[in-house]
């Protein structure tokens, strides 16, 4: 079907893709996943830290220790998820930056309010890990402010990549303010997307934690097992939450959309399926390893790992079908830059060694 | 044409400004601190000077607080508003770059990793370890510039590239070096300056003056060193000699203010070179505010030498394509305007399309009273005056592209332009002033009076009776002169001026008219 609208979405650019689509789509996904899982231990990580240290928290107990040894990794996880951001952003802006750049611009004031949103709460990191203690009373209070830009500014992405999937509301919406100062609140996707974004986050972010202390226990029995039922029990919460948030959020899909993932097309239902066969398995295993602390954990997580990919394929197949609804534009030309991609590829691979290199040096025991 | 355009009052080149000069400002620290950091640090093992590990040690951290934090994420900041302002242009960035903006990526991972390790590994590498991890920091660092470094250079004189599209040509182009030995320099002035900051924090020992006289000569030799590629960098620089004899009136002034704070960054430089010991840190403020004034004008005139461009010679700041401008020319520019009200064109008032013109193709660059405002030029011009200016934009000095409206969009976006105007006067009280202003709004827009397209010396010896003539048959003169039109009062201004003009031989006083630029 091919809209009304169509004479707003720009253009495929003039000048050629530098590479097969499909080759950017796996560079996109693939990094995008990167991204997620350094996203889900900052934005997972802040929330976990408040919840220690809400009111009426033991200030001094094991709780405490877990919430500050958050409060120093939580700063390395906001560089992680801005390098691992930045490539799928790339990767999006080349495939589809029509409608990309298009719902920027539409929302340009919240987008850009991004950059100076990420720049104090990356400070706030910053002061929760250099100074602790001596922040005062102020510690809790700026744990949850810092949380809650976070969260925002996660609320902003899932607006912009939402509203970027429909054309037919951008008129209105530009027309109706082009000074950008508006966001696109009357989306049915947002909240559940949103929703389910922050209890997976939530949920990831417990697996890193216990993994992390079920690694302590040998050097800290009390604490890595601390971190380790807190980290289950998020896990095992943000999963269950996530149960009814992503049924809200296929609820919400467009009507043009929804039937694909039940029964419409075989890989959007394939994908539904085996995503509520993954949470399934994650509730139970998950379940298993919080009561029993001599439960291995390498199984849940596993299970969480390709929870994580399924999730980003069923997101990819979204968007595939909320722009397929507007009727595909004809292909855009490819001129392969086979010797960039090359260079390209080498860079990584000397990148990923260099880190490496680094880690293992830093692991090493202190000099 | 492709994209909506966000409306700023404030104009999206000044956003984009504000961003990028911090930025730029930061991101050179993030280099040339590098480079500071482990030349220093070794320096402090060699000589077995602990004192001086400490105050590295201690650098280190403002260095990761304001690169790692401020730097990377105004970085992205950049690459948000430029895709805000100039959606069109970064499409086609990604399109011809991404393999550069990719290979940059992993520049920027290996350096912000690094970074942290060598922050965090101050108490558990080993020497050696700790000085490797800080060279692969400021090797990725530096990596990342230069590749950065071709993209930006690319937008401004793209060469090669404009024929047959081949990235390498693109990439190495000929502002590509002399821009890259010039970001290198001050880089490396950066470094020199933040850590003169740093070092007035230090407990006033000998060890404190080590440090500041040991800063200060790196901000003045690498301020030398700039200076020397700057006239390296102006040789490559598109239409040079022209754009400062006026053609782009912006351009002289930018340079005065950028040669102004170079020199200046050297001369206070000397300060804490000479007076090691009586170095405070009020002492840098005025050395921040001239390295600010440098980076500031520096990215501004390569700004402005790009105009009317956002990638030279392809692609026009309004979203235009040069290879379309042929065909838009042929169909007009509705037809070629994607984000046009539906509702405008349901109502068929034309004042209303003209307005949806102008947001789509003046406001990518113009805002009627912040930058490159219009309302005070247009208050001083009629309907006619406008629709008679509109299709000569192109002569117009400061650069702007060519109108491609057929007639009747011509006229509508005159009659929109005509509908703000203020309705005070915009007239300056002084009679000097008011007739330069009367010159500037009319032949100064085109002309100036001894530099670029001089009129001093073809008026030279006219009575004001010819010069009257003169401007009411302008037209007649050439196809590219619109006619004059103005009330009595603004005439008679103009003639006064020119008639000063007339009178006066090159030299004898009145300097060149820098003119409005509307």
């Amino acid at each position: 079907m091919i809209s009304p609208v169509l004479p707003f979405i720009p253009a495929p650019d003039a000048l050629p893709l530098p590479a097969p689509a499909p080759l950017l789509q796996a560079l996109l996904l693939l990094t995008f996943t990167l991204h997620l899982v350094a996203m889900n231990a900052l934005v997972g990580g802040a929330v976990l830290a408040v919840w220690l240290r809400r009111p009426g928290a033991d200030r001094q107990g094991e709780a405490a220790r877990t919430a500050t040894r958050i409060g120093k990794v939580l700063p390395v996880c906001v560089a992680a998820a801005v390098s691992f951001g930045v490539a799928p952003l790339l990767f999006l802006q080349a495939l589809y930056g029509r409608w990309f750049f298009t719902s920027s611009v539409l929302m340009a004031w919240p987008w850009f309010a991004v950059v100076p949103l990420l720049i104090m709460a990356y400070y706030g990191t910053y002061l929760e890990s250099f100074r602790g203690t001596r922040l005062g009373r102020l510690r809790t209070p700026l744990g949850a402010v810092t949380a809650a830009v976070f969260l925002l500014v996660a609320l902003i992405y899932v607006n912009n990549t939402t509203l970027m999937l429909r054309p037919e509301s951008w008129p209105q919406l530009h027309f109706g303010n082009p000074g950008g100062l508006q966001g696109h609140t009357g989306e049915p996707q947002l909240l559940p997307r949103w929703l389910h974004m922050m209890f997976g986050a939530v949920a990831v972010a417990g697996l890193l934690l216990a993994l992390w202390g079920q690694r302590r226990r040998a050097t800290d029995g009390p604490g890595g097992m601390h971190m380790r039922r807190l980290g289950l029990g998020a896990l095992w919460t943000g999963t269950l939450a996530n149960t009814l948030a992503g049924t809200w959020y296929l609820l919400a899909l467009a009507p043009g959309v929804r039937p694909a993932f039940l029964g419409g097309s075989g890989h959007a239902t394939g994908l539904l399926g085996l995503g509520v066969f993954l949470a399934a398995g994650l509730l139970i295993l998950g379940w298993r390893a919080w009561r029993r602390e001599t439960v291995a954990l390498a199984p849940v997580t596993v299970t969480a790992v390709l929870a994580l990919v399924v999730m980003v394929a069923m997101r990819d197949a979204v968007r595939g079908l909320y722009l397929a609804r507007h009727g595909q534009a004809p292909a855009a030309a490819v001129e392969t830059q086979g010797l960039n991609i090359a260079i390209f590829a080498a860079l990584l691979l000397g990148a990923v060694a260099t880190i490496w290199w680094m880690l293992r040096q830093f692991a090493r025991p202190a000099k | 044409m492709n994209y909506p355009v966000w409306e700023l009052p404030m104009g999206g080149g000044v956003l984009i400004a504000i961003v990028s000069i911090l930025h730029v400002f930061v991101s050179h620290f993030a280099v040339g601190g590098g480079l500071w950091l482990v030349i220093t640090e070794r320096h402090a093992r060699r000589t077995g000077d602990d004192g001086l590990l400490a105050v590295v040690r201690m650098h280190s951290r403002v260095f990761l607080l304001v690169t790692l934090v401020f730097g990377a994420i105004s970085g992205v900041g950049i690459w948000f508003t430029i895709a805000l302002v100039s959606p069109s242009a970064v499409s086609a960035l990604i399109h011809a770059y991404l393999w550069g903006w990719a290979m940059e990526w992993t520049f920027f991972v290996v350096e912000i990793a690094a970074a942290m390790v060598y922050w965090y590994g101050w108490d558990r590498l080993d020497a050696r370890t700790h000085a490797i991890v800080g060279w692969i920091y400021f090797v990725a660092a530096w990596a990342s510039l230069a590749i950065i470094n071709g993209i930006v250079t690319f937008m401004l004189t793209p060469g090669g590239w404009l024929q047959g599209h081949d990235f390498w040509t693109g990439f190495f182009n000929p502002t590509y070096f002399p821009s890259l030995v010039a970001r290198t320099a001050f880089s490396l002035v950066q470094a020199g300056l933040f850590a003169l900051v740093t070092a007035a924090f230090l407990p006033r020992t000998p060890l404190r003056a080590w440090c500041v006289r040991y800063n200060a000569a790196w901000v003045l030799v690498a301020t030398l060193a700039g200076a020397a590629s700057g006239l390296w960098y102006r040789a490559a620089f598109p239409g040079w000699s022209e754009a400062m004899l006026g053609a782009l009136p912006i351009l002289p002034v930018v340079t005065r203010w950028l040669v102004l704070g170079t020199a200046a960054l050297a001369l206070l430089s000397l300060w804490p070179l000479l007076q090691p010991r009586r170095w405070r840190v009020v002492g840098a403020v005025p050395l921040v505010a001239a390295a600010l004034l440098v980076f500031a004008t520096a990215e501004w005139a390569r700004e402005a030498g790009r105009k009317p461009f956002t990638i030279h010679g392809y692609m026009y700041s309004t979203g235009l394509r040069v290879a379309d401008e042929p065909l838009v020319a042929a169909e007009g520019l509705l037809a070629h305007t994607s984000w046009v009200d539906p509702a405008a064109i349901t109502a068929g008032d034309p004042v209303r399309l003209g307005g949806e013109l102008y947001r789509n193709h003046c406001a990518p660059c113009h805002t009627m009273d912040g930058y490159n405002g219009l309302r005070r030029w247009l208050t001083l011009a009629d309907e006619a005056t406008i629709a008679g200016i509109l299709p000569r934009l192109a002569v117009l000095r400061g650069r702007m592209p060519a109108w491609h409206g057929n007639p009747a969009e011509t006229g509508a976006l005159a009659a929109w332009l005509a509908t703000r105007r203020s309705t005070e006067s915009p007239v300056p009280t002084g009679a000097t002033q008011a007739r330069r202003q009367a010159w500037d709004v009319s032949c100064g827009l085109c002309h100036t009076t001894d530099g670029y397209r001089p009129l001093r010396d073809s008026l030279a010896g006219q009575s004001r009776d010819d010069l009257a003539a003169l401007v009411d048959s302008i037209q007649d003169l050439t196809d590219e002169m619109p006619p004059y039109s103005a009330d009595e009062a603004q005439r008679e201004r103009l003639l006064d001026y020119l008639a000063e003009l007339a009178a006066t031989p090159a030299g004898g006083g009145a300097a060149i008219a820098k003119g409005a630029t509307p």
